[in-house]
């Protein structure tokens, strides 16, 4: 059982592993060794494009966890304890977005909004100046519509859960829907807000599908990472790759320290 | 110290070109004693400009987005250009001109710097995705200087829309020690697939030359777009695809590694194989097949247009244009390149190809970018 | 200004609702008007009526079955390799480990995909494992841009998410029920197949539709370890717009591909709910 283990992690990390190695190559090719260096961690790190895609994308991933976290949170609260015809549209709605394909979206979004951008244009740009065109914006847009229905089942399922004595007793006491809601609900439901919230914003910073075809002109990491593969694989890419890998290692580590201090400390 | 400005002898040139390509001198001696490096010195930046958003040289922004072929440019020579001007190239590469059309049509592609084939101009044209070029701002493109063969596809109603970058072959690259000797027939090419090359073969993902190819098998027109020609070569295809290696447009590392033995092979990849492993050579199909020029081209949405001209006069002055050449290994119409040139270059059989056997080449017709019979045909060999 | 609960309700939901209208049932309406027009001239959309989009979908058969056997196949490999790994992290491992192997099952996965696929490249090629076979008399041996590698590849990429709903599953799972059996003289083989199989099964069929789905519409994986030879729906649907620029026939198969998953979508929730898995569980992941 524990050979069995150790054959599946194995299994798991060789690639990994051939991509850590390779990114300390000091030649310019990913298919031998020669030499060590962190040269290529170097250039990856002074790279414009590296790091404009990252911050692309992290841009990207913040807004559009936030937007589909906001609205997916509220819409489970109107969801919650609901029936009938809304909800069964809105449960259906939620189903689909999260089973469609992301290649189907991506495609999909990016023939719907080509389309609507051409009947557009030639009305706004006389009158405005502007014209619509696909980048930060469809990418949000994109990202967050698969986020928020991850958000609605994880904050739904959580207030289902929750004991509506709790609500109706805050009800009693005289408190308002509003007061109730932030200092009874809110509190209950923030974990899962919170995971929302990450998973969201991990999905997007991680996704190369939909991105690759909504993004227009901007260019997200993966997007990058895609475009520069194509080219060749170089120790440069594989710096990039380890660089990210050791950076959400951290974060994690970092955020389950904290998770831990938080709460060994007795709430005041 | 040298004096920066006194010009170079081009045997001079070459070698110093040759030990810096070497990593024997570093790249300030080697701007130093070509030349080179009096711009930058009169730009005054050797350090770059690492922050995004900030503009240096006069309104060139600090990007610019090229979308060309793999294996297709020195990658040095963008360094050169981020010293002198402060403009990074991001460089994104294609497998076929579909899918840079396909690209471009669905719009926002980002793009500054593309770089069509001659065929596909024209649509670009008619689709109303390019514009004219001002050149003024490509004072390096001397027309006089280059081979009309390789240049006119350029200019379409009397406006230049693109200005050449290259021209090449597209024919077979072999690996000898394992097809026992050269493979000079597409005859050779799509049999031996299935017999004694089995599982080693590449073709690439691309219509053009894929399907021309099989086209040429049968003695058809390379550009045929006739249903019972493309009906024989759709046969020969879905004949061969089991017993192919891979449908892709970058077959160097399959060949270097020795998984593929055969592949339809452009001039340059040819030239860049045969260079480090002598064994992989590089024939024309006897009966036929592809000749082409390729051209940079601006598109109608560029977002750093000003920075799209400063690269193309940059990549196409002749100094630089020569470096491209050593690296890529791709024909140059420039004669002004060609001087530069070492003599073995010029007259190296895989870039300069005897007269006889250019003769039954075709140039790509612009028809076949466009026929929905041929991108279907290409769409069911793929998906077969 | 007193709302009532309803007015409050609409609120709540038009950011959703706008969102959904704007970025799904849009878009998807646009595919299925699109699926019934026609190829323009230099390619993209032009409009019309027809159905010969859909007459000409058996053109990209292979593509269908190549999906519709690899991704269940691949589904079942996922499966059999990540239920020991599951059992073993839940029921075998010191608690004190029990966080840290459980990271590291999803750290792979925090590397671009991208990235890990093009490493297989490596390894399955000449120089890679084949070489290391031929070391062994194992000459000639082809792996990558066989269906093996896709099979290889979508099998690795997708593990994590099959071992963490089974985890939670036998975590879940009394283990006093396994030391009554154990009492009572049960071999271990017997418990396992009557306890601790039927109690895993909401993680499994959790984590095989969550696979499942993914695999269904995959298009990366296909393209970077098939070398172009082994198509998915996916890859046939990405090279109609990206190269043949069909964007109608594109649209057909599109339609084609949700229609199937809806399909096994509803065939799966069947099944689920016949073996009594709790909708938390799916909504977990």
């Amino acid at each position: 059982m524990r050979l069995y283990a150790l054959a599946v992690y194995a299994f798991l990390y060789l690639p990994i592993a051939i991509i850590a190695l390779f990114s300390f190559s000091a030649g310019r090719s990913a298919a031998s060794l020669q030499g060590f260096s962190v040269h290529w961690y170097h250039k990856a790190l002074h790279n414009p494009f590296v790091l404009e895609a990252l911050w692309t994308s992290v841009r990207v991933a913040f807004l559009s966890a936030l937007l589909a976290t906001i609205a997916g949170t509220l819409a489970s609260l109107a969801l919650t304890g609901m029936r009938g015809r809304v909800r069964a549209i809105f449960d259906t709605l939620v189903q689909v977005a999260v089973m469609i394909p992301g290649i189907v979206i991506g495609i999909a979004t990016l023939i719907a909004l080509v389309s609507v951008f051409d009947l557009v244009n030639p009305w706004l740009e006389p009158l405005t100046g502007l014209k619509l065109s696909l980048g930060t914006g469809s990418l949000v847009a994109a990202h967050g519509l698969f986020t928020m229905s991850l958000v609605i089942l994880l904050v739904r399922g959580r207030m289902e859960s929750l004991d509506p004595a709790l609500i109706e007793a805050s009800g009693d006491l005289g408190a308002t829907p509003v007061a109730t809601f932030f200092q009874v609900t809110l509190p209950q439901i923030l974990p899962a807000i919170m995971a929302g919230f990450l998973l969201a914003f991990t999905f997007s910073f991680d996704d190369f599908i939909i991105a690759f075809f909504v993004a227009g002109s901007d260019t997200t990491l993966p997007i990058y990472i895609f475009s520069s593969i194509r080219r060749g694989v170089t120790p440069e890419i594989n710096a990039i790759g380890t660089m990210v890998m050791g950076a959400s290692l951290t974060i994690l580590i970092v955020a389950q320290v904290m998770l831990r201090r938080s709460q060994a400390q007795p709430r005041p | 110290m040298t004096d920066d400005s006194k010009p170079i002898s081009r045997k001079a040139f070459i070698e110093e070109l040759r030990r810096y390509q070497k990593g024997s001198v570093t790249r300030r001696h080697f701007l130093g004693v070509t030349g080179l490096g009096t711009a930058m010195a009169v730009m005054g930046g050797s350090m770059p400009a690492l922050l995004p958003g900030r503009a240096r040289a006069a309104d060139l922004g600090n990007r610019v987005v090229l979308a060309t072929w793999p294996n297709y440019h020195d990658p040095a020579n963008f360094d050169d250009f981020a010293d002198k001007f402060g403009v990074y190239t991001q460089v994104n590469v294609f497998g076929s001109n579909e899918e840079m059309l396909a690209k471009i049509q669905a719009g926002g592609s980002g793009w500054d710097v593309f770089v069509p084939t001659n065929y596909a101009i024209q649509t670009y044209v008619d689709a109303d995705l390019i514009e004219p070029l001002d050149l003024s701002k490509i004072p390096n493109y001397d027309p006089a200087s280059f081979d009309p063969r390789f240049a006119v596809a350029g200019t379409i109603d009397g406006k230049v829309y693109a200005v050449p970058k290259n021209w090449g072959t597209t024919g077979i690259a072999f690996n000898s020690k394992k097809t026992g000797g050269v493979v000079d027939s597409w005859k050779t090419f799509f049999d031996g697939a299935r017999d004694q090359f089995d599982g080693r073969v590449m073709v690439h993902d691309y219509q053009l030359t894929t399907i021309g190819n099989a086209l040429v098998y049968f003695g058809h027109s390379f550009n045929s777009v006739d249903p019972s020609d493309l009906a024989d070569a759709e046969k020969l295809l879905l004949d061969v695809k089991p017993h192919l290696y891979a449908i892709s447009s970058d077959y160097q590392p399959a060949m270097r590694n020795g998984d593929a033995w055969l592949t339809m092979c452009w001039t340059g990849d040819g030239k860049q194989m045969h260079t480090d492993m002598p064994e992989i050579g590089f024939a024309l199909g006897k009966e036929g097949g592809e000749i082409w020029s390729d051209y940079y081209a601006i598109p109608k949405d560029a977002p750093h247009r000003e920075a799209a001209y400063a690269l193309i006069n940059f990549l196409l002055d002749p100094q630089v244009n020569a470096k491209e050449a050593l690296a890529h290994g791709y024909p140059v119409a420039d004669k002004r390149v060609n001087d530069l040139l070492p003599e073995e270059l010029l007259d190296d059989p895989i870039l300069y190809p005897a007269a006889e056997a250019l003769a039954p080449l075709e140039f790509g017709a612009a028809v076949t970018l466009t026929d929905p019979n041929r991108a279907e045909l290409m769409a069911r060999f793929k998906s077969a | 200004m007193a709302i009532t609960r309803r007015q409050a309700r609409a609120l709540l939901l038009t950011p959703a609702g706008l969102w959904y209208a704007a970025l799904l049932l849009l878009p998807l309406a646009v595919v299925l008007i699109f699926s019934f027009g026609e190829r323009s001239p230099i390619g993209g959309y032009a409009p019309g009526f027809t159905l010969e989009q859909y007459a000409n979908l058996p053109s990209r058969f292979a593509a269908f079955r190549n999906t519709l056997t690899l991704a269940p196949l691949g589904t079942v490999a996922a499966l059999l390799i990540a239920y020991p790994l599951a059992y073993f992290l839940a029921l075998r491992v010191d608690p004190k480990w029990k966080t840290l192997l459980l990271v590291l099952v999803i750290v792979p996965f925090w590397t671009s995909i991208l990235i890990r696929s093009y490493a297989w490249i490596f390894l399955l090629g000449g120089k890679g494992i084949p070489a290391l076979l031929a070391q062994f008399g194992l000459e000639d041996i082809r792996l990558l841009n066989t269906p093996f590698a896709v099979l290889l590849g979508i099998v690795y990429g997708y593990l994590p998410l099959m071992v963490f709903p089974i985890y939670v599953a036998l975590e879940k799972l009394d283990k006093r029920l396994l030391e009554a059996a154990a009492d009572l003289g049960t071999p271990p083989w017997r418990s396992f197949l009557q306890i601790t199989l039927p109690l895993s099964m909401p993680g499994v069929l959790t984590g095989s539709m969550l696979v499942f789905i993914l695999l269904m519409g995959e298009f990366l994986i296909p393209s970077i370890l098939g070398g172009g030879k082994v198509f998915f729906i996916g890859n046939a649907m990405v090279d109609l717009f990206l190269q043949s620029r069909n964007w109608a026939f594109g649209s057909a198969v599109a339609v084609a591909l949700v229609v199937i998953m809806l399909i096994t979508v509803a065939i799966y929730s069947r099944l689920i709910k016949r073996f009594g898995a709790s909708r938390d569980d799916v909504g977990l992941m």
